[in-house]
């Protein structure tokens, strides 16, 4: 079926028409940059209402509607559109989780207008002080985003979760951003001639280098930082880890319990098996990474092979079961 | 397809309009473009309509015409419509349009809230600075906050019961928070990890008890976050991994510091799941020094897993 939704159009139209009737010097041209769509859209929106109304579509019961010359819009006869519809519970949460999370940013400013935004819908909806988001205070994020902005070269140390091990980096920043409750840094890293990704709550020290850098719009860290994109929907792959053809692979049965694993990591191969039990392929990093993982889902994930990654599970417990003498 | 919309705003104008609930044989007779006169398509169409306004959110009230209970009819009813207005300003307005170009919320379309809100103001943010998921459920849970409904779902197997006071988001995740009546005590979840539907129950169904938020129930990391009984944990931390963990616990979680480096760190444990992996996280620069059961839960978890045939 291509049938084109009636939804999209009604919810528009619901929309428009309050705000015209609230704003009385409202043209063509500022409705269609409010609304996002194009002038035409919304030309056949305002097109369409003067033959709606109210029973019987006599011409007192049908909205008026009337553009001049300039393309100042009027509308009349519409009293039950004059105010908008409630936000549903969606586009409420949405709103209020994206307008709380920039708050929440360290140095947002709280009085400004986003924050009285806030309050007044908060009071509106009924969830005054009742939604909070938490970005984290990682206290190197106001060093680093000064760096970016001023192009100043840094020295990180940098703890590798993937191989557990300590590294000092020097990195040309180019942007900080939050994903999904961390804050990263995109830094061109002389260490690796590449970009990367750093996570800013794995970065022990940042020290000053005296030195800055220059990055073009296509500059070394731009371009070779993931993808380049801003955090967008692709992005979250590459944070996990991207894993490269020659990287270990592991097969794992995961029990129901521990199935979300298939969903947060990356896997080159999964099955769901019938009891809700997923048969996956996983790509691994270094061996600190498949000893935590492999520790923290214990039983609930059975090792398909290869037999080294047993022993390493064997030899980590063993590790760190050595801390509990009896 | 102009046609279905003609009819799909005259029929939301009528009810609204309405001051008492019409019979789908009286809106065939007054709506136009009509529905068609054979009785199953013309329920079929007006049921294809009544979805597509709940989809937008148009709330449509079922009920008998009159007091005999006998007819079933349908309107909206204006305080269910209409948004009570915020009386935001231009720069607010801005302000909003700014924050949801630079947060990413996946899935849902944040400029559909804007638009009820007076459309997009300003330029909004070139590029985004965060990225948030809404899991599903949220806005079931968010509903429930708004409108004090009880809530019940399946978790990690149980049947719960929730008076939710708020949600939070913290390390990448959101939890509903509020109180179990089962256990008389504050809860979180992770509405990721809700097994069900949640059933929401009557409106006003309980109070919040004055001057608490949910961000009274931040806590500095999320192993303090869950739905068991909180308790005192202590963990040894080495040298090598001292900065890491208290960088992200903070130094207020700080028990002991000792010659060598190592540090002992407090936590309030509610998620014995969440408290074993981030101490397995920190493989052997960590140690469970008390209370003795989950300190007995990790040698027997790690013993389990250290006794296989390689």
């Amino acid at each position: 079926m291509s049938r084109p939704l009636a939804g999209p159009r009604l919810a528009r139209v619901l929309a428009v028409v309050p705000y015209v009737c609230a704003n009385p010097d409202t043209t063509v041209t500022e409705l269609a940059e409010r609304f996002r769509v194009s002038r035409s859209e919304i030309e056949r929106d305002l097109a369409l209402l003067p033959m709606c109304g109210l029973p019987p579509y006599t011409a007192d019961r049908l909205i008026d509607v009337w553009v001049d010359d300039e393309g100042y819009v009027d509308i009349r006869l519409a009293e039950y559109f004059e105010r908008p519809l409630r936000l549903t519970p969606a586009e409420g949460v949405a709103l209020l989780a994206a307008a709380r999370a920039l708050l929440a940013v360290p140095g947002a400013d709280r009085a400004g207008p986003l924050g009285t935004a806030v309050a007044k819908l908060e009071a509106t909806v009924g969830v005054s002080g009742r939604i909070a988001v938490d970005v984290g205070s990682a206290p190197l994020l106001g060093v680093l985003r000064d760096a970016v902005d001023a192009g100043e070269r840094l020295e990180l140390d940098y703890h590798s979760y993937a191989r557990d091990e300590l590294t000092m980096r020097r990195v040309d920043p180019t942007r900080v951003f939050h994903v999904l409750g961390a804050w990263y840094l995109d830094a061109f890293c002389h260490r690796a001639g590449a970009g990367r990704r750093f996570r800013v709550d794995r970065i022990l020290a940042v020290r000053s280098t005296g030195e800055t850098f220059t990055v073009g719009p296509a500059g070394p860290g731009a371009a070779s930082a993931g993808s380049g994109s801003p955090a967008g929907a692709g992005v979250l792959t590459d944070l996990v880890y991207e894993p490269r053809a020659d990287d270990r692979r592991v097969e794992l049965r995961l029990a129901p319990a521990a199935a979300w694993v298939a969903d947060d990591l990356p896997l080159d191969d999964r099955v769901d098996e019938a009891d809700g039990s997923v048969r996956a392929t996983l790509a691994v990093s270094g061996d600190a990474f498949l000893e935590r993982l492999l520790l923290r889902l214990g039983s609930a994930a059975e090792i398909l092979g290869p037999p080294e990654a047993a022993e390493l599970r064997r030899a980590a417990a063993a590790r760190v079961l050595a801390r509990y003498p009896r | 397809m102009s046609e279905r919309l003609e009819r799909l705003i005259n029929l939301t104008a009528t009810l609204l309009d309405t001051r008492r609930p019409l019979t789908l044989d009286e809106l065939a007779d007054r709506l136009e473009p009509g529905y068609p006169d054979e009785l199953a398509s013309r329920r079929r169409q007006f049921e294809r309509d009544k979805e597509t306004l709940r989809e937008l959110g148009i709330p449509i009230t079922v009920g008998p015409v009159d007091s005999l209970g006998g007819e079933i009819g349908y309107r909206i009813l204006p305080d269910d419509y209409y948004l009570p207005d915020p009386g935001l300003d231009p720069a607010e307005r801005a302000a909003l349009h700014l924050a949801v170009t630079a947060v990413e919320t996946g899935g849902v379309e944040p400029l559909d809230a804007l638009r009820k809100l007076g459309g997009a103001e300003g330029e909004g943010a070139g590029e985004a600075v965060a990225t948030f998921a809404l899991p599903a459920h949220l806005d079931l849970c968010f509903d429930a906050v708004s409108r004090r409904c009880a809530l019940g779902f399946a978790y990690r197997g149980e049947a719960r019961r929730l008076e939710p006071h708020g949600l939070l988001h913290r390390f990448g995740h959101w939890y509903v928070v509020g109180h179990d009546p089962d256990r008389d005590a504050i809860r979180a979840f992770r509405v990721d990890r809700i097994e069900s539907v949640p059933t929401v129950g009557e409106a006003d169904g309980f109070t919040v008890p004055e001057g608490t938020t949910p961000a009274d129930y931040l806590a500095s990391d999320p192993v303090t976050f869950g739905a068991d009984a909180p308790v005192r944990a202590r963990v040894l931390v080495t040298a090598e991994r001292a900065s890491l963990v208290v960088g992200a616990l903070g130094d207020a979680a700080i028990e002991e510091n000792r010659a060598d480096g190592a540090v002992v760190v407090g936590l309030d444990v509610v998620n014995v799941d969440a408290f074993r992996s981030f101490v397995l996280d920190l493989l052997d620069h960590a140690e469970v020094l008390g209370p003795p059961h989950l300190r007995d839960d990790l040698v027997a978890w790690l013993a389990n897993l250290a006794e296989e045939a390689p």
